[in-house]
């Protein structure tokens, strides 16, 4: 079920970025759309039952856990995630310094 | 000494060129060197790093395949930088940056690990498409470079999934015993259009033009130059061993990648400015490279990518630079550039006939290659459109040509200095030469790449 809601929030994204023509916008729905991968991600190590896999001791050994590994990308891929959003923030700045607006079709109006 | 200094020496010099920026253009041209010697002493084989042995850990697969591509990309790099050697100096740790991030693409024997220095790679190549002083466009390639690389981790975590593993090799392992390809599609494509937005390849290269055709002599010969011959290997790699495309899959992609052909070379026929054109011919060139893969077609199609590379850096750079002095890239405006820079224009001629495939020249040796071995595939509608791409290109180049050397209206001065000169001279000879004697180019076959070897003997 949560696979569907990770689904659903990825295309939101997409649809966001298609449809929408202010750059910060297009920036959150960038967002989205990578929030919805980060869920499917971790999905994907879920075990129904399952606890954190953390061993403490011998008597640990045996239990039912979770997939750890998903959680390790998906940190990792939060963190690019950040360079990426804070980079095209940057370039929005940037857009904004050099025509005065966000707005893509007012850009193109000007150039 | 150990495979991956090729990625942490860039990775730390990145670092400290943010400390001494006086001094970073200078460490990136010794990084390069550095990486340039190493590859001839470090051994073939896995790497295996922090001590996890395979499938758990992270590992790196240096052999023939990835040793050409490194040696290309960190050459074309140490050349770009010292061909802008004094300029665009606050960019030299993004190039280090940039560095790290390929030669890790072309290592790299993990697939999540492929996907981290994807972006790395990316994000650097964003901040230098910002060197055009075009943000909008910057931005759109971010957009798209941005969902490429997502939709590339989605096919990769579908895979996992699916498999258990991140490693390669163990996953080809495990899909061979598996074997039901149907259920493959999905992640495949998904990786495929993921490295297809950063390879050029139709209809995911919409970035090229606002890229590409505002770029300078940095942003040009890096983008057009080494990050199309990077991803050329990383999708070789990938098509070769992972992705080997069968049934409606392989019909589609194969369509796609024809049309990509032929529609990139109509887009340079049409265009009157030299950057378009240059940057069209590359999107053709991608596509053709991705269609030898995709028909296993493996040593020609490393040659194709890595004359195509060295030429597009040297055609970018001689047209940027002139663009920067005339103030347009229209060829009309250009028209005589070579008339007082006649050592230039012969060695832009002897490259751009190389990429047009003209005899005696290292570009038709290939061509006349792979088109023998598409030839015993039975592929004769793929040598068609290859053969149909090329007349194209050949009229376009041609007229290019013929404006450059003839004196127009307007008297063009450009000065290109006595070392920029040598290089260019020293790299048509070097077409020159490998188009007369092709002996060395023989010496190696399509085992270059190892992975099924790897594969097979578990």
């Amino acid at each position: 079920m949560i696979q569907y809601i990770a689904i659903i929030l990825f295309v939101f994204g997409l649809y966001g970025l298609l449809t929408n023509r202010n750059v910060i916008k297009m920036i959150i729905s960038l967002n989205i759309m990578e929030i919805g991968l980060f869920i499917f991600i971790i999905s994907v190590g879920f075990v129904y039952d399952g606890i954190a896999p953390i061993i403490s001791s011998t008597a640990d050994l045996g239990l039912l856990y979770v997939d750890p590994l998903p959680q390790a990308l998906v940190l990792t891929a939060i963190v690019i995630g950040v360079g990426t959003t804070a980079l095209a923030l940057a370039f929005a700045k940037s857009i904004h310094n050099k025509y005065n607006t966000f707005n893509l079709d007012e850009v193109e109006e000007k150039l | 000494m150990s495979a991956i200094l090729l990625v942490a020496v860039p990775l730390l010099a990145a670092f400290l060129s943010i400390l001494g920026k006086k001094l970073a253009p200078y460490l990136l041209l010794v990084v390069g060197l550095f990486n340039i010697i190493i590859l001839f002493f470090v051994p073939e084989g896995i790497v295996i790093i922090g001590g996890f042995e395979q499938p758990i850990g992270i590992s790196l697969l240096l052999d023939t395949y990835s040793r050409l591509a490194l040696l290309l990309i960190n050459g074309l790099i140490v050349l770009i930088s010292f061909m802008n050697l004094g300029k665009y100096k606050k960019y030299a740790g993004i190039l280090l940056l940039a560095m790290a991030g390929l030669n890790g693409m072309l290592l790299t024997n993990d697939l999540f690990n492929l996907f981290v220095f994807l972006e790395i790679s990316g994000i650097a190549a964003y901040l230098i498409s910002s060197s055009n002083k075009r943000p909008v466009k910057t931005f759109h390639y971010l957009v798209l470079g941005v969902v490429g690389s997502s939709l590339f981790l989605f096919g990769v975590v579908i895979l996992y999934s699916m498999y258990g593993t991140l490693n390669m090799v163990d996953m080809i392992q495990k899909i061979n015993l598996v074997g039901n390809y149907s259920e493959l599609i999905l992640p495949f494509t998904l990786m495929f259009i993921g490295l297809g937005v950063e390879a050029k390849l139709l209809p995911f290269n919409s970035w090229v033009k606002g890229v590409l055709g505002e770029s300078n002599t940095l942003s040009g010969p890096m983008i057009g130059g080494v990050y199309a011959g990077a991803f050329g290997f990383v999708l070789g790699r990938y098509i070769t061993n992972l992705f080997m495309f069968e049934g409606n899959l392989l019909l589609v992609v194969t369509v796609l990648l024809s049309l990509g052909i032929l529609v990139g070379e109509a887009m340079a026929y049409s265009s009157s400015k030299a950057r378009e054109i240059l940057l069209f011919s590359s999107v053709a060139q991608a596509s053709i490279v991705a269609l030898l893969f995709v028909n296993g077609v493996i040593l020609w199609a490393v040659y194709y990518i890595m004359a195509a590379a060295i030429s597009k850096t040297i055609l970018f750079f001689v047209i940027n630079k002139a663009t920067k002095e005339v103030g347009s890239d229209e060829i009309d405006q250009l028209q005589g550039l070579f008339v007082n820079n006649k050592v230039v224009g012969v060695a832009y001629t002897l490259i751009t006939l190389s990429v047009m495939g003209l005899p005696l020249l290292v570009g038709f040796t290939i061509k006349i290659n792979f088109l023998t071995q598409l030839a015993a595939g039975d592929q004769i509608w793929l040598i068609i459109v290859i053969l149909l791409a090329t007349l194209v290109e050949g009229i376009y180049f041609v007229r290019m040509l013929i404006k450059l050397w003839y004196k127009g209206n307007n008297e063009i001065n450009v000065s290109y200095c006595n070392p920029l000169k040598i290089i260019f001279v020293i790299i048509a000879l070097a077409f020159l030469t490998f188009g007369v004697y092709q002996t060395p180019l023989n010496n190696l076959d399509n085992s270059i790449d190892t992975v099924m070897e790897v594969v097979d003997n578990g």
